[in-house]
């Protein structure tokens, strides 16, 4: 088992990861909440933002960063609210010097309603970070050409969401999520965005992605630790099924039970048709 | 002369460089800075001029997901 799980490390860029569930660090009530959460989630990433100094504020300043050292996890450093190539490129500079790594979560959004990823953007900030030595790893859409579009840019890693950030709606599109992953065999896909439930993100798992990153979902959650533990559960849950290989689905009931030899049937030939189809 | 410091009027007596500015301002570490929205890489604050109405943005860690 041991062989096996070092064998099933996530591998972003080159790093290695024991873990498939990446956290958000966004909207817990106080910072111990958050460090709880981490601690028994125990995510392969964290992601983190940046911001100009807010008085009083619990999510920045040195507290928080304090707190992000003590956790010793690799940081993400994310693009959010950029709703241009221009300013998504801007920002993770900015982030790559403050927190010193060439991660970054890609994000440009085109519908600040839904907080959609804008196709357009994504794929022209990608190509200028990949040029200037960025590790991106982009949240975008489940759209297969667009997701070609990434790769070419040379993405290795994509976010497809399941549903607008924050809903808590789980995946919207499944059958194109599905798709994707079929079509992607070989690229690493993390769930990011949308997921509300530990089942749903044992449900992407088992389709085969490779990890899911959360935030609202843990961090308001009436008891954020809980709820970080359900989903680390869930998680590995979705992946140890997936890699088991689940049944083929059957259109008509297979009896578990062997038929052979059960007591009290007057004419075992009503049997026949029924075991020779199962050979 | 005054600059722009995330959004605030800032007095300077003249133009100085970022580096001078920031010795100035004393933003609590860690930070990144953005002058006139454009990243400004910490190894070269010292030649840096920041000239009257520039935009200087100071950036810290913050949470996100």
């Amino acid at each position: 088992m041991e062989t096996q799980a070092i064998q099933d490390e996530l591998i972003l860029y080159g790093r290695r990861f024991k873990s498939r569930l990446l956290l958000g660090t966004a909207r817990y009530d106080s910072p111990s909440l958050l460090a709880d959460a981490i601690g028994v989630a125990d995510p392969a990433l964290l992601t983190v933002s940046l911001r100009r100094q807010l008085s009083g504020s619990k999510e920045s300043g040195a507290s928080f960063w304090n707190l992000l050292r003590e956790t010793k996890r690799t940081l993400l450093p994310n693009t959010a609210g950029c709703l241009t190539a221009q300013e998504a490129v801007k920002t993770a500079c900015i982030g790559r010097e403050l927190f010193q790594t060439n991660l970054v979560k890609l994000e440009v959004i085109g519908d600040e309603v839904n907080l959609q990823p804008d196709p357009f953007g994504l794929v022209e900030a990608a190509i200028e970070l990949v040029k200037l030595g960025f590790q991106v790893l982009p949240y975008c859409t489940e759209d297969w050409v667009l997701c070609r579009r990434l790769m070419d840019a040379g993405c290795e890693v994509l976010m497809p969401w399941a549903a607008p950030i924050g809903t808590g709606q789980g995946p919207r599109n499944v059958p194109a999520l599905r798709e994707l992953r079929q079509r992607a065999p070989e690229v690493p896909l993390i769930i990011d965005a949308g997921i509300g439930l530990p089942s749903q993100a044992c449900q992407v798992m088992e389709w085969g992605f490779d990890g899911v990153l959360l935030n609202t979902a843990v961090s308001r959650a009436l008891d954020p630790v809980r709820m970080a533990d359900a989903f680390a559960q869930a998680v590995r849950a979705g992946r140890s099924a997936f890699l088991a290989g689940p049944m083929t689905v059957k259109d008509f009931a297979v009896p578990s039970t062997p038929e052979i030899g059960r007591p009290f049937v007057s004419d075992p030939s009503v049997l026949l048709p029924l075991v020779a189809s199962e050979h | 002369m005054f600059v722009l410091v995330n959004g605030q009027a800032y007095p300077l007596p003249e133009s100085v460089t970022l580096a001078s500015l920031l010795r100035s301002v004393s933003p609590p570490a860690p930070f990144a800075v953005a002058l006139n929205e454009e990243f400004v890489p910490r190894g070269t604050y010292e030649d840096c001029l920041v000239r009257p109405n520039d935009r200087i943005d100071i950036v810290h860690p913050t949470a996100g997901g």
